[in-house]
């Protein structure tokens, strides 16, 4: 059996990028923030991108980086920054044993996968590599070959897929309009009919001790203008109280 | 820059040979893949009102053409696409399956004289559940029309599964199925968080089940070094001592098709599914997804690794066993009627599996034969459900399935051929189907297997006749539902449904002529 030892500068890029890896898909897992979890599949994208660069795949490689780290993982990030970077999951378990259950599954699938993969792989050189790579000038126009000859119905219906994807994300995301949407004057025309507030609303902070967003307005009597904080602080429960010895010493003010 | 230039030389020297395409053998797959790109286009051009009637004329006359042109290919043995296609008889049967169903299950979807609201489908998925934009677009008749694009592609996959002739379509094929399903189980009017949860709930074991395929194609690309099946077929037959890597990729590949199937242990999604979806996609659902699922089975496993029979056939054992035992038992104790048929399912799958397992050209047949049988017994069945309302929409609690043979005889008389076929009692289709596949078991050696089915089978009738019992030997309460009058649509599709299960257990001599004629897969 021929063993092909990788050259030096091979085996210093795999355990960098191979630590660098795991230590993403790691990370990604135990963060409790969406956030950080999807910074930490940036990464582990990132370093597998640099190993099939290394493994003489440069096409697969850039791929990974533009179309995983660049675009997908990007939308990823918006969407969570447009949800809510709260979102956290519940760490309840709602069936009893279940949580070891799978890291026992997963543990045993784990043994499972480097067994097969580990016994069958070692010692095994990579050959042909090269040969593929030269054989229509180039890894890109070799790849380029396969998917135009060999691989074109597969290639053509993948974009079906695409199609659905795209109208899978109008129907369940895009919100029509039952009515016509009202003009600016039909708007103004509402506010002062009693609809709501007729012109602009007060701002946080002022007259009170802080300017802060989540410091209510105050009243000419002291009391705090609830319409001056913004409708998702409040239902965050995030307003500051106002201080009961101001709106007194107000009162006393007054009745001076 | 002379090696480079040499290079590109060299490459236009030597022309890249085109793929000649023989379009007729494509045809049923191009003609409803480009069907559905028509009707995206018809969403977005037509006005709303046209919509409706324009996609149902598309969707209807693109799967007669479809049928048409896979009748027309009867008798044909050969590859396409080089080599990532192959047309041959098994596939073909499945194919004029799928699409028959597809039809039936068409007019399911179509029907509109059932819920006084209109279809089964929302007015607007994107509405929120309860919200004043629902009940607005629900009072102003809106409806989604754009069921249909994610219907024909779906289509589209089913037709491509059984027929994948290598590693890399089959997966695409199984995406191309799975992703408008997906979608369209969100999609039900009423119940509707209940149907949200049961989509998010199918595409993540789905895309979960979908990666476990990819991994193991990957494991078995890497032990062969080609993806094509033939290819896999000649290097497993000529393989030689560590065979771990394959045994683990065999396993993997298993999952992931095992899962479409609703096979235990990967049938947890099933009840949730076809409880939460809107009720035709479920008929539709658990026919055809069952018939391209197991075509894509039975063709990895014969022609690809049909060379390691007694490696995977102790694992099929396991799974096959497991699934009868927990489909059967488990629907003893449901409620619900469209949870228990969700079970009743899975203990179905087993039932096929036993002729899988068998891997000869009796079983292949045999699994056809049932699969057809069941297919459109459930189509009948999910029909009927439909029907049965209350004025909550339709009425899936068993209680109130009690006493309906009292009140509508003739529908109650229908649902209790389907539930005596689905039961396996002579004289309807289901009983032909557990007959064929038995027998090709046993005469495979695996008559403890058969034992275990018949057990499983003795359950499973139990649960069966316990509705035919409650709806005919109980008195009708004021809870019993009332049986709605159907449209045209689903009459045309129960009746179909009804007459092939009792046709298919009087005369099955046809059909069976049918599959043997269509021979084993093309190696």
């Amino acid at each position: 059996m021929t063993f092909v030892e990788a050259n030096t500068g091979e085996a210093v890029v795999f355990w960098i990028c191979a630590i660098l890896s795991v230590a993403g898909a790691i990370g990604l897992i135990t963060s409790r923030k969406a956030v950080h979890s999807a910074l930490w599949m940036a990464l582990t994208m990132i370093n597998l991108a640099v190993l099939y660069i290394a493994n003489s795949a440069p096409f697969l490689g850039m791929v990974q980086i533009i179309v995983y780290t660049g675009a997908v993982m990007m939308l990823f990030l918006f969407v969570l920054m447009v949800v809510g970077v709260d979102a956290s999951d519940s760490l309840i378990e709602t069936i009893k044993g279940q949580r070891w259950a799978a890291i026992f599954l997963g543990l045993t699938l784990t043994v499972v996968l480097v067994w097969g993969i580990g016994s069958a792989l070692a010692g095994v050189p990579a050959v042909g590599l090269e040969a593929a790579n030269r054989e229509d000038g180039g890894n890109v126009q070799g790849i380029a070959h396969l998917i135009f000859t060999d691989y074109l119905i597969v290639f053509e219906v993948t974009s079906a897929l695409l199609i659905t994807a795209a109208m899978g994300a109008m129907v369940l995301a895009h919100r029509e309009h039952w009515q016509p949407k009202p003009t600016q004057a039909e708007l103004s025309q509402a506010r002062f009919l009693g609809a709501g507030h007729p012109g602009n609303l007060p701002g946080p902070g002022t007259f009170a001790r802080h300017n802060a967003v989540d410091t209510p307005g105050l009243l000419p009597d002291g009391t705090p203008a609830e319409v001056s904080i913004p409708g998702a602080l409040k239902a965050r429960g995030d307003v500051q109280p106002v201080d009961i010895e101001d709106v007194h010493a107000i009162e006393e003010a007054d009745s001076l | 820059m002379n090696a480079v230039v040499e290079a590109v030389r060299a490459v236009e020297e030597t022309p890249w040979v085109m793929p000649t395409l023989d379009y007729k053998l494509l045809a049923p797959i191009l003609i409803i893949l480009g069907a559905g790109v028509v009707s995206v286009l018809f969403e977005a051009l037509l006005p709303r009102a046209a919509r409706r009637p324009a996609q149902l004329v598309l969707v209807f006359v693109s799967l007669v053409a479809a049928l048409v042109s896979i009748i027309a290919l009867q008798g044909s043995r050969s590859l396409s696409g080089r080599g990532a296609l192959v047309v041959d008889g098994p596939g073909l049967i499945m194919q004029g399956t799928i699409v028959i169903i597809a039809i039936l299950g068409a007019m399911l979807m179509a029907e509109r004289g059932l819920d006084p609201s209109g279809d089964a489908f929302a007015a607007r998925a994107s509405a929120l559940p309860g919200s004043e934009d629902e009940r607005q677009f629900t009072a102003r008749g809106y409806f989604q029309t754009e069921i249909w694009p994610f219907f024909l592609f779906a289509v589209g996959g089913m037709l491509l599964f059984p027929v994948a002739n290598d590693l890399l379509m089959m997966f695409v094929a199984l995406e191309v199925m799975s992703l408008p399903l997906y979608l369209l189980t969100g999609m039900a009017r009423r119940r509707r968080l209940l149907s949200q949860e049961a989509a998010l709930k199918y595409f993540v074991l789905g895309a979960f089940s979908s990666a476990f395929f990819l991994y193991g194609a990957a494991l078995l690309y890497g032990y062969t070094g080609t993806i094509s099946f033939p290819g896999i077929a000649a290097a497993v037959s000529s393989t030689t001592g560590q065979t771990g890597l394959l045994l683990v990729a065999v396993a993997l590949l298993g999952a992931g098709l095992l899962f479409k199937i609703g096979a235990a242990p990967f049938h947890q999604w099933t009840p949730d599914v076809y409880q939460g979806a809107p009720t035709p996609l479920t008929g539709f659902m658990a026919a055809a997804v069952k018939i391209a699922a197991f075509g894509a089975l039975l063709r990895l496993f014969y022609v690809a690794l049909g060379g390691m029979r007694w490696d995977w056939a102790p694992m099929l054992w396991v799974v096959a066993i497991l699934t009868m035992l927990i489909g059967s038992v488990i629907a003893l104790t449901q409620s619900d009627i469209k949870r228990m048929i969700a079970y009743s399912s899975i203990a179905q799958a087993g039932f096929i599996l036993v002729g899988v397992v068998a891997a000869t050209p009796a079983g292949l047949a045999g699994a056809l034969f049932y699969l057809i049988a069941y297919a459109f017994t459930t189509i009948g069945i999910f029909a009927i459900i439909m029907m049965v309302r209350d004025e909550n929409g339709e009425a899936t609690h068993l209680s109130k399935w009690a006493g309906l043979g009292r009140r509508s005889p003739f529908v109650a008389t229908i649902f209790a051929v389907f539930m005596l076929s689905l039961a396996g009692i002579p004289l309807t289709s289901g009983f032909i189907g557990k007959f064929s596949v038995f027998t090709a078991a046993i005469a495979a050696d695996d008559t403890w297997l058969v034992i275990v089915a018949v057990i499983a089978s003795l359950i499973a009738a139990f649960f069966y006749l316990r509705v035919v019992v409650l709806m005919f030997f109980t008195e009708a309460t004021d809870e019993t539902a009332e049986v709605a009058v159907p449209s045209v649509f689903t009459t045309v599709a129960l009746a179909a449904g009804a007459t092939v299960t009792v046709l298919l257990g009087i005369y099955p001599q046809p059909l069976l002529d049918l599959i043997i004629n269509a021979g084993v897969f093309v190696r």
